[in-house]
């Protein structure tokens, strides 16, 4: 997603990651990759538990989808920092708007299923709206 | 009618790598705002 950081602020959005692990991890992690955007810090998962966002299990370890996930991370050059203290939490990508409108939600369900930055693109260009072509 | 995921998070105050406190909510006040939720750092 950070590769995208300049297209969502072309689009006049603003980019933010909230991430798990402490905040040494965090501010060693921006340094090592010079991202400008704002990283949060939620070591108990606050945010994650508002959200009720899912958790996976040793299971989808072994599903194939992760496996592909893991390679196309690989072959775009990105490699797994640390995890945090939960590492089965899953995460999620959404595009929020003034008012508290959700605007784009995916939340995963599985390691790996990220949402496609093209789609938030797309969505922040306006040809579409809650995941869906308009 | 479900409250939206950007209404459940508007209020939760994480602090920034960077240093300072930021309410998720002032993130989209004005403009789009494009929040996502890692699993991990990387």
């Amino acid at each position: 997603m950070r590769d995208h950081e300049s297209e969502f602020k072309q689009a006049g959005a603003t980019l933010a990651a909230i991430g798990l692990g402490d905040m040494n991890y965090a501010r060693l992690f921006r340094e090592e990759t010079g991202i400008t955007f704002p990283l949060l810090v939620d070591a108990e998962r606050t945010a994650y538990q508002a959200a009720e966002l899912k958790s996976a299990n040793l299971l989808h370890l072994f599903r194939q989808e992760n496996a592909a996930a893991r390679a196309r991370a690989r072959r775009a050059g990105h490699h797994q920092h640390k995890l945090g203290k939960n590492p089965f939490q899953l995460g999620a990508s959404f595009i929020f708007g003034p008012g508290n409108r959700d605007l784009f939600v995916h939340v995963s369900c599985t390691f790996g299923d990220n949402a496609d930055p093209k789609s938030l693109l797309s969505v922040l260009s306006g040809r579409l709206s809650g995941g869906k072509l308009v | 009618m479900a409250e939206s995921f950007s209404a459940k998070l508007a209020n939760v105050v994480l602090p920034e790598a960077g240093g300072g406190d930021v309410r998720l909510g002032s993130l989209w006040e004005r403009y789009p705002a494009v929040i996502v939720l890692l699993r991990h750092y990387g």
